[in-house]
């Protein structure tokens, strides 16, 4: 994981005035990586047990909930739900005909060849 | 590249198209979840962009607690043990015990 991402997101809830060591933010980097393993792994368990191939973010949130983060669950369910809805308004401008097209976009400039 | 404009957009809270200052690579993350294990064989593609925001979450509540120790010892750098002492002190962070006793 790019260790610039993760010096500035540590920077953001860090004062003014903070520093952080190299080997800090390494090991804050490492601890991001086996974030993602360790749930990963649980929420691939769960997509095995229910014999299913793909892992979703469902598994995730699953796993995530399972594992103790019972706090990120409520703004991650958001964000997916607000995904999928631009995802959705996203396919259907494309699918649609142009006139049709005119009526959802509200601007021209809107539209996405 | 779709799916990069919508998160990208989504994220930056416009339709810049590039992505937010604090969005982690998506491909980067999705590398991981193969990683993590051999049976991990397919990812949907919306699961990394939920972990990207779940490892803002995570690297924001890790370093909360690592400066809560660096303020204890009276210092305004933030090292390695401080790191250690919040995965110490934390019980939702044993998995990362091993991380940082391997060192």
């Amino acid at each position: 994981m790019p260790i610039a991402n993760v010096i500035r997101i540590m920077c953001c809830v860090l004062s003014a005035h903070a520093k952080i060591a190299d080997d800090a933010k390494e090991i804050s980097q490492e601890c991001m990586s086996e974030y993602i393993s360790f749930i990963t792994s649980e929420a691939n368990e769960r997509c095995q047990r229910k014999k299913r191939k793909i892992v979703t973010p469902e598994d995730v949130l699953w796993a995530m909930n399972k594992l103790g983060f019972n706090d990120y669950i409520e703004p991650l369910t958001l964000l997916l739900h607000r995904y999928r809805e631009l995802e959705g308004d996203h396919r259907s401008s494309i699918r649609s005909e142009p006139l049709q097209l005119i009526k959802h976009c509200s601007t021209p400039a809107s539209f996405h060849p | 590249m779709r799916q990069a404009g919508t998160y990208s957009s989504m994220l930056a809270g416009g339709m810049s198209g590039r992505t937010g200052p604090h969005s982690l690579p998506l491909a980067r993350i999705k590398r991981i979840m193969k990683q993590s294990s051999e049976e991990v064989k397919m990812i949907s593609g919306e699961a990394p962009i939920i972990f990207s925001k779940a490892c803002e979450l995570f690297i924001e509540e890790l370093a909360r607690r690592a400066w809560a120790a660096a303020l204890r010892g009276k210092r305004r750098t933030l090292l390695r043990e401080d790191v250690a002492a919040a995965i110490a002190n934390t019980d939702l962070f044993d998995f990362l015990l091993h991380v940082v006793q391997n060192k």
